[in-house]
């Protein structure tokens, strides 16, 4: 996006939006702003700047500290410029002896009452109230530190990341109202009144252990040092910053990561981010940590097999290893006996480029990314209901949505910064409805009242879909302008006659979703007959064995009621991993070259060919399950796997470890030594998004720049490594930046043919498509038709998953993720995010722990068909009776050894969110787990003898 | 040509057939499945599905038998 303004700068009070403007005269100066602006925000766009305290721009106005005061003609005193608006014809005095005074009597007040130790600050250099002070020439205090004062006040260092210092508390409520307007969360209030008023968090709780979810909003938000990150308090005050772009959720925050030569000090969400807006949560802004863990390994490393200690080599020897390790493979075993898997957390460029080396130097399609286990249900449910596999919006569209129903997915935890813009949009009185088997934070938030939580049985998706139709069609709640404009009318009819069956009522399918049919229809009628209705999902719709036909149920929905092609509606997939978009659209998938070109299309094929001067094969490839289940068959011997720790994300843990042990290569590049890494025989360290340049693909389909701003640990850039490894097998690559490969896909991408790093730079971010028909990108999708012409209805017949509750296993286990750690925890377990959660454990009702004698924090152990663990258990009220829920952050707890190889009919995505359970009272870990820390602890000596013997040959 | 993969593949050409027998017309629906097959399967998946079909098919649902003749 253009910058018309310094994104840097406060403005003190919000922007306005408004047709109206009002031009009024400051210092003399004519000022024309939207109605509403206030006159402090009018005075700083025309770069007159009045001093301010309590006011910041991303903050109603609050006029507590009056610094701000000016003289208007014709109105008596010195009224407050940040609560006062800006009206047409006003005349404004912001300095003269009169306001000069008034303003060095309040900065005395507050520095009578504040330390003088500005020297030793950790603020020192970058204080408002040592600008403040300076800026109204304060030169003498005559009140001294005799009387009553906060200096003693005692200091908080509970949170791991910032501290709390009360001495230094001016009490501008800055941090109480960036809490609970910018984060939503309400942890902080003013306690006390007057002299004694203070911060608190929660009930004058330690920060630990108030409802704080270390967003640190309120950090940023404070003029002083009283909320301060530890780490400038250690280090001091950065001296440069790059922006760049968070590499863990989908969100895609843009931060400005602050500098000491090549140490990040902090990571501070930068303000044009145009995900995130200045907002960010505890991941991306604190646990940057793991970068520089002593953990990272940054040497390559061989090794015949995987009883073998490792040996550190260099990175001829490592890559001439595993090319001939390969191409020997392939000479034994056949061309299509090797393959490899691309990372949603790499860079679109390494995705492309790793996708090339499989389809140019290995000569097959045996690709396949991560997204295979969380969202390939979307691409293809999205793909054959709306003509694109991605989602429809932008986040900010969510604050003209009326009606928000969110499925399967856990914002708040998983999506934090999108989920507090929601919570906004919520507060502001726009509808909610929760489909969730599990009460998740959203449900309970301060001051957002859900009109309907349903709470399904897991795998019962489809079936609870389908009884939303069948109201709106039986019911008349359909918009038939829309369908008769935008919809294929004959799939429209048999779809409609389908849903219309009484066998999909809400009361004929209550027994198979456990919800009640009166509550549904509520819901549905919310839906149906809100002006603007968004669907916001996760993987809770995806991960289950009919993911694929819910997401087309959510897409019929969207299109019955016409919520589709416009702001504040639409069909919008929460992306788990920051780049699980784009290695979907950098043609991971086995079927589809990049920008989702089927490998089948001659025409296709021909245009990657000429550039690429190979010729491609014209079948799909394996996928990641059908590699497993190939290698164990025998087939299929060779892997090269960047930035993925498959071994412990893919269910039923058993059958992936067997598939890997079978391996005779297994190439990992990694910055740890992660749990797959552990079956590897040569290990490539990579480089974390700190140390490269490329881009970044959020839910939104924007395209993020990632930004180097240290050199890699291991000496290079994961992109880098793909090509040399390209160039032992024989296969020549010879990029030189990153944006050399960003311009081959757009060359070859119909969707990204505007997309270039110039354009990237002029614009902060695009969202794709960008091409001659958009090019500034596309904001919004499918506004007057779509890529398949018209919308397609799909019919979606409900099918019982195998999986089911029986008298051996009972209880159904569903798995899901917390706020403070990632994924499979590889980066968050080496930071300090652990004070929240350093184990996975079982949620369960408090009815099923009493049935089986379980308190909480006891060992329980739980089986299913294809394994069997133990961690400790939660009794919770989160949880429906015969629901149990677990995370997977933690390799040791083993969550998917009890997961199964059931997957979803139509892209094998696993269904991680159905798994039929017992759990049972135990005082030991489960054999798995004992055999895990085996196997663990011998690996981990490999490493250590590796490393020790190389030290030793050096000294 | 070992037992996981057969196994896996039955049971997800079952499945696939299972989600699109809804049309109450079978030579549509076998169509529709064995499209889904031609664009999502790898090459040895399809041959190794038919080679069974061939040799013996008893575990694989109506539709996803005739699917298979069509590949
Ligand atoms: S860190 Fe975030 S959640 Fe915690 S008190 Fe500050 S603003 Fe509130
Ligand atoms: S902690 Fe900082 S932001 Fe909060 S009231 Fe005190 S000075 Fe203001
Ligand atoms: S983890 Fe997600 S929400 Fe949090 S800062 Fe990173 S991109 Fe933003
Ligand atoms: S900045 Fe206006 S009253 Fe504080």
């Amino acid at each position: 996006m253009l910058q018309h303004f310094d994104p840097e700068k406060d403005y003190g009070t919000p922007a306005q939006v408004s047709e109206n403007l009002v031009t009024l005269e400051i210092d003399g100066v004519s000022v024309t702003v939207p109605e509403g602006t206030s006159v402090l925000r009018a005075a700083s766009e025309a770069d007159i700047n009045i001093p301010k305290l309590c006011a910041s721009d991303n903050l109603e106005a609050f006029g507590s500290c009056r610094i701000c005061a000016v003289e208007i003609e014709g109105r008596r005193g010195t009224p407050a410029s940040c609560t006062t608006p800006a009206e047409a014809g006003m005349k404004v005095v912001t300095q003269n002896k009169r306001l000069g005074k008034l303003r060095r009597n309040i900065m005395e007040l507050y520095i009578s009452d504040h330390p003088l130790d500005c020297l030793t600050c950790p603020a020192n250099g970058n204080c408002e109230l040592q600008d403040v002070t300076g800026e109204v020439g304060l030169r003498e205090v005559r009140y001294g530190f005799e009387g009553d004062n906060h200096l003693s006040a005692e200091k908080d260092h509970s949170n791991p990341y910032f501290s709390f210092d009360p001495s230094k508390c001016i009490v501008c409520s800055r941090c109480v109202r960036a809490c609970g307007e910018v984060q939503g969360t309400f942890a902080l209030t003013i306690d006390g009144r007057g002299f004694d008023s203070t911060v608190s968090p929660g009930q004058k709780q330690p920060f630990l252990d108030s409802e704080c979810v270390s967003c640190g909003a309120c950090v940023q938000a404070c003029p002083t040092s009283t909320l301060m990150e530890k780490s400038v308090i250690d280090a001091g005050q950065p001296e440069h910053s790059v922006v760049t772009t968070c590499a863990y959720c989908g969100v895609g925050c843009q931060f400005k990561a602050e500098m000491k030569g090549s140490e990040v000090i902090r990571m501070v969400p930068y303000k044009d981010g145009q995900a995130n807006h200045g907002h960010s949560c505890v991941k991306g802004r604190f646990a940057f940590g793991y970068a520089t863990h002593d953990d990272r390994i940054t040497k390559p490393m061989i090794r015949d097999s995987i009883d073998q200690p490792w040996q550190e080599v260099s990175w001829e020897e490592a890559l001439s290893f595993a090319s001939s390790k390969l191409k020997g493979i392939q000479e034994k075993y056949g061309r299509e006996s090797i393959g490899g898997i691309t990372s949603s957390r790499c860079t679109n460029e390494e995705t492309y480029l790793v996708q090339k080396l499989i389809r140019a130097a290995f000569g097959n399609n045996n690709t396949d990314t991560c997204a295979r286990v969380c969202h390939s249900p979307t691409g293809y449910g999205l793909k054959t209901t709306l003509g694109e596999s991605a989602g429809t919006q932008t986040f900010d569209s969510v604050m003209y949505a009326d009606a928000v129903m969110v499925i399967g997915a856990n914002p708040t935890d998983a999506h934090p910064v999108f989920g507090s813009l929601l919570k906004k949009r919520l507060r502001q009185g726009a509808k909610l409805i929760v489909a969730d088997p599990r009460r998740i934070d959203l449900v309970k938030s301060p001051h957002v009242e859900t009109n309907h939580h349903l709470t399904l049985r897991p795998g019962s998706n489809v079936a609870f879909i389908n009884a939303m139709a069948h109201v709106i069609i039986t019911e008349g709640l359909e918009d038939t302008a829309f369908i008769a404009e935008r919809c294929e009318t004959e799939a429209y009819q048999a779809w409609r006659s389908f849903i219309s069956e009484d066998r999909h009522s809400p009361e004929n399918t209550a027994s198979v979703t456990g919800i009640d049919a009166t509550e549904l229809r509520g819901a549905a009628r919310i839906y149906a007959n809100a002006n603007n209705a968004a669907i916001y999902y996760g993987l809770g719709v995806t991960e289950h064995s009919q993911g694929s036909s819910m997401v087309m149920g959510i897409a019929n929905l969207a299109l019955a009621t016409g919520n589709i092609g416009r702001e504040g509606v639409g069909v919008n997939p929460l992306r788990g991993q920051n780049n699980v978009q784009g290695s979907c659209d950098m043609g991971s998938f086995p079927h589809e070259l990049p920008g989702y070109q089927h490998v089948a299309d001659d025409e296709v094929r021909a245009r990657f060919e000429a550039v690429w001067g190979v010729s491609i094969d014209n079948e799909p490839g394996l996928r990641i399950p059908n590699m497993f289940d190939a290698a164990l068959d025998g087939t299929y011997k060779g892997m090269y796997c960047q930035g993925e720790d498959i071994a412990q994300s893919d269910p039923n843990t058993n059958h992936v470890q067997a598939a890997l042990r079978s391996l005779e290569c297994l190439v990992v590049q990694d910055i740890f030594l992660n749990e797959t890494a552990k079956f590897a025989h040569v290990f490539l360290p990579g480089a974390s998004f700190l140390e490269k340049d490329g881009t970044f693909t959020n839910a939104e389909r924007r395209i993020n720049r990632v930004r180097k701003v240290m050199p890699p640990l291991a000496g290079m850039q994961d992109w880098e490594v793909t090509q040399a490894l390209s160039n032992a097998m024989g296969y020549e690559m010879n990029y030189s930046h990153p944006s050399e490969i960003m311009d081959e896909i757009a060359l070859l991408t119909p969707t990204f043919t505007g997309v270039n790093y110039d354009r990237l730079e002029e614009m902060g971010s695009i969202q794709w498509p960008c091409n001659n028909e958009a090019p500034d990108g596309t904001p919004t999708m499918h506004i007057d038709s779509f890529p398949i012409g018209k919308g397609h209805f799909a019919i979606t017949e409900y099918v019982a998953t195998e999986e089911r509750s029986t008298r051996k296993y009972p209880l159904l286990l569903t798995t899901g993720r917390i706020l403070s750690q990632y994924n499979v925890g590889a980066q968050t377990r080496r930071t300090e995010n652990q004070a929240w959660h350093d184990e996975d454990v079982l949620e369960l009702h408090p009815q099923d722990a009493e049935d089986r004698g379980l308190n909480d924090g006891d060992w329980v152990g739980i089986a299913s068909r294809a394994g069997e663990t133990v961690m400790r258990a939660k009794v919770s009220d989160r949880m429906q009776p015969g629901v149990v829920y677990t995370t997977f952050h933690h390799p040791g707890s083993g969550a998917n050894v009890v997961t199964t190889d059931n997957s979803d009919w139509a892209t094998n995505c696993p269904e991680y969110k159905v798994t039929a359970v017992q759990a049972v009272k135990v005082n030991e870990p489960s054999q798995w787990q004992q055999r895990y820390h085996e196997f663990n602890d011998k690996q981990l000596s490999f490493l250590k003898e590796g490393r020790e013997k190389k030290a030793k040959a050096r000294d | 040509m070992g037992n996981h993969q057969l196994a896996s593949l039955i049971k997800m050409a079952n499945q696939i057939a299972a989600n699109n027998t809804h049309i109450g017309d079978d030579v549509a629906e076998a169509k529709m499945v064995a499209d889904h097959l031609r664009k999502f399967w790898a090459r040895s998946m399809k041959a190794q599905i038919t080679e069974y079909l061939e040799s013996d098919g008893s575990e694989l649902s109506p539709i996803a038998k005739q699917a298979i003749v069509l590949l």
